[in-house]
């Protein structure tokens, strides 16, 4: 793989997000997460699952039992801003890992990176461009802004 | 337009197998037809050479960005500047005691 800075790894990602949300349908806030993990795109049929479980290690984790589908182990206990975010984050890790990811070649690309790479790419899958730039033209503000799009305060600050 | 065209390229490749298919058989032409590029973007996209679809994508961003950027403008002086007297400054002015 050649070498790839930040800049274009993110333009990467964005469009990953872009992809998942063209593909939920979605015209407004919220983007629905957890219903493209309850009904994947076929290609990530075998990948795209949601487990819930009692835990105080992580908010969520992706992994792939031997031969068997993979899945989003998420506390059980989470806020649902925190869980949304958790779960979008997780996602990626999903499409990474997948054999449609690999046939991309996505694990070389985003690997090296992967802490920034989900984080870049949950802030862009939950409160993708289009929604937000459609959120300011009609008036919306910061003061709404995570509760319009579903989003951890943390992040919704962030992204604003 | 070429970086929009890019853009719908790489989402669709996302979930739609048939586009990694295509430029792993060679056929990545097919699908760039199907795309509002410039032809000569898109004859250069075609000749990109690259271990796999990811890195397809980036070097068509780099090409695609480096197409759409403006045209460096070069800001010469005139060539009249320091022809003509240019209004004097106070501090210029120069102090009689």
């Amino acid at each position: 793989m050649i070498p790839v800075s930040r800049e274009e790894r993110h333009w990467f990602l964005k469009n990953v997000a872009r992809a998942l949300l063209d593909f939920s349908g979605a015209s407004e806030p919220p983007v629905p997460v957890e219903d493209v993990l309850d009904h994947p795109p076929a290609v990530y049929q075998e990948d795209f699952g949601v487990v819930d479980m009692y835990s105080n290690l992580w908010d969520a984790t992706f992994a792939r039992p031997p031969g068997q589908r993979g899945s989003i182990f998420v506390r059980v206990d989470l806020d649902p801003e925190e869980r949304r975010f958790a779960l979008a984050r997780e996602t990626l890790c999903a499409m990474i890992t997948s054999k449609h990811g690999r046939d991309l070649g996505m694990p070389d690309l985003l690997m090296s990176e992967l802490k920034d790479s989900a984080e870049y790419f949950a802030t862009h899958y939950v409160a993708p461009e289009l929604l937000v730039q459609a959120y300011r033209a009609q008036g919306g503000d910061e003061e709404n802004f995570a509760e319009s799009f579903q989003l951890p305060a943390g992040v919704a600050a962030a992204r604003w | 337009m070429s970086m929009q065209a890019l853009n719908q390229l790489v989402a669709r490749s996302i979930v739609d197998p048939t586009v990694v298919q295509a430029f792993r058989s060679g056929r990545i032409g097919d699908v760039l037809d199907e795309l509002e590029f410039t032809p000569d973007m898109r004859a250069q996209l075609e000749g990109i050479e690259s271990d796999s679809w990811a890195e397809f994508a980036v070097i068509s961003y780099r090409y695609v960005k480096a197409a759409e950027m403006p045209a460096p403008r070069i800001d010469l002086p005139s060539p009249v500047e320091g022809l003509f007297p240019t209004e004097r400054t106070q501090s210029d002015q120069g102090q009689v005691a």
